[in-house]
């Protein structure tokens, strides 16, 4: 379980990015975090990477405090940031470098054949389209197995087809070791689609705003009418996060939608 | 009606034209660039030829490859060029070891670079040839004030190409080595190195043309042997010819030394996106 305790995080400039968030995460769930811009969804996300010191608050794995990079905790960011002078079959085997040799081309032609890029093993990363330098980042992040997986809007940079593959390939992948995952994003839709619970997050100073579960199976259909409930009641969230007026908000909660909520 | 026409003639000429000058890239693009220097060198050889000048300030291109071949014949030749590469070879390696630990310490920790590039910089103010004197009285007139020499002017562009390389490697790909743990030694093979490679090695070359500029300035000082030392003997006998063998040898020998680095790095550097390559060229 990840546990996130009041982590608060001020930077020098005196300016308050996070301000006491809580949260409880259970092993293997994937957790949407949503939030208008400045709300600290990305700073809450480095904290947990242990890639910036929170000012204050904890940030726990299986008991065990967070403050450094951890091998049991992976990221994605928005851009793939491969290695350039590494193959692809090198850059997706870039964190297994203590591993025998055998066993990490093993490991690496196997993670190619699940991303679906065997054919470029040997390409250079300059060679590869947006989606697949993403779904190389993606098998470089997976590929030591790590308990958690965070992803900073790993896909907002992705045309709207690229993006709809990827968060189904996304979910393909997470099946085979279920991990935590952690995803950043400012897409109803995406979050919608991939999470079990939606956090949303208030900015200035960011704090945790409102939950929603999403009850729904997978695979889920994005035009059904649940799916589209789940999305308004997000939206809705978000807008009241955001201290929006919704000025339509009876109609948005009506008898199907309070079924839902 | 009239405007098709002139549109269909567009849209099918880069078509047609695209075969062309692919085979002219490959071959022709370095002969042609030979075509110029070809054409005056047998114009200048016709003119003397004709006896429309005497060639004797400026000696046409049959008799420069003369005194080179008789250079070559007497052994002179080889004692020249390997005096002068021997200078530039060790002032060359001197000055890049220099500039590659200090640089490479000025780009990596802050303090240093506070303590140590301001007084570089200032070093780096003055003319090099300024030194020269002094390196004399200190070092002697013989061999090592002229290694230093060429050590100093290589030494500059090889510490500022090293800072700087280090100085903008990207943070978010030093970030993707933090994220896999990488500390201090593991960082700097794995992530620092490859990404400083293609800006080292335009700093090398930078400092081996001036490595070739100093040890001419060395040369000229006083040597008894050395390219430079045929330079400064052609101007004192009068003999043109002699000094422009030992310029066309310069060349030569630049061109060559530059292109061996070039070589050596390729295989390093495969990996880049660069325009040049794209290109072909």
């Amino acid at each position: 379980m990840l546990a996130l305790d009041r982590v608060s995080k001020t930077y020098p400039n005196g300016v308050q990015a996070l301000a006491r968030f809580s949260a409880e995460i259970r092993q293997g769930e994937i957790i949407a975090i949503i939030g208008g811009s400045g709300c600290g969804k990305s700073t809450l996300l480095r904290a947990i990477a242990g890639l910036d010191r929170a000012s204050s608050g904890t940030v726990t794995l299986d008991e065990e405090a967070i403050a450094s990079p951890h091998a049991k905790i992976g990221i994605i960011f928005q851009e793939p940031r491969l290695l350039p002078w590494l193959s692809v079959a090198d850059n997706i085997g870039f964190g297994l470098a203590d591993l025998p040799a055998t066993e990490r081309r093993g490991k690496v032609a196997r993670a190619l054949e699940r991303v679906g890029l065997t054919e470029k093993a040997q390409a250079w990363p300059r060679e590869l389209s947006g989606g697949q330098a993403q779904r190389v980042a993606i098998a470089r992040a997976l590929v030591p197995q790590p308990e958690v997986l965070l992803l900073d809007e790993p896909f907002s940079a992705l045309d709207a087809f690229t993006r709809r593959d990827l968060q189904d390939h996304l979910l393909d992948l997470w099946a085979d070791t279920r991990p935590t995952l952690i995803l950043v994003t400012h897409d109803v839709d995406e979050a919608v689609v991939l999470a079990d619970r939606v956090l949303v997050m208030r900015p200035r100073p960011g704090r945790l705003f409102d939950q929603i579960e999403i009850n729904l199976g997978r695979p889920r259909d994005r035009n059904s009418p649940l799916f589209e409930n789940f999305k308004r009641s997000v939206l809705t969230s978000l807008d009241r996060s955001l201290d929006r007026s919704v000025p339509d908000r009876d109609a948005t909660q009506g008898p199907g939608q309070a079924m839902w909520w | 009606m009239i405007s098709d026409a002139p549109v269909l003639q567009q849209t099918s000429d880069p078509a047609e034209g695209a075969a062309a000058p692919s085979r002219l890239s490959r071959y022709g693009r370095p002969l042609l660039g030979l075509l110029l220097p070809l054409a005056l060198a047998l114009g200048w050889e016709f003119v003397v030829w004709l006896g429309w000048s005497n060639g004797r300030l400026v000696p046409p291109p049959s008799r420069v490859l003369a005194t080179i071949a008789e250079l070559a014949r007497s052994g002179e030749l080889v004692r020249h060029i390997a005096a002068t590469l021997w200078r530039v070879g060790l002032g060359f390696a001197f000055g890049v070891v220099a500039g590659t630990l200090l640089g490479a310490i000025s780009g990596y920790w802050s303090l240093a670079r506070r303590l140590l590039d301001p007084t570089v910089q200032a070093l780096r103010a003055i003319p090099s040839l300024a030194w020269v004197p002094l390196f004399i009285l200190w070092l002697g007139i013989f061999e090592t004030s002229k290694i230093a020499l060429i050590a100093v002017g290589v030494f500059f562009p090889v510490y500022l190409g090293v800072m700087g390389a280090i100085l903008s490697v990207d943070r978010k790909v030093v970030e993707v080595g933090r994220t896999f743990r990488l500390s201090g030694f593991a960082m700097i093979r794995r992530i620092l190195l490859p990404a400083v490679l293609p800006a080292y090695v335009v700093s090398l070359r930078v400092g081996l043309g001036l490595g070739w500029m100093f040890v001419v300035a060395a040369e000229l000082i006083g040597a008894s042997e050395g390219l430079g030392y045929l330079l400064l003997d052609g101007q004192q006998l009068g003999k043109p010819a002699q000094i422009l063998a030992a310029i066309v040898i310069f060349a030569i020998l630049g061109k060559l030394t530059d292109w061996l680095i070039e070589l050596a790095a390729a295989p390093f550097l495969r990996w880049q996106d660069a325009f040049g390559r794209a290109k072909g060229a």
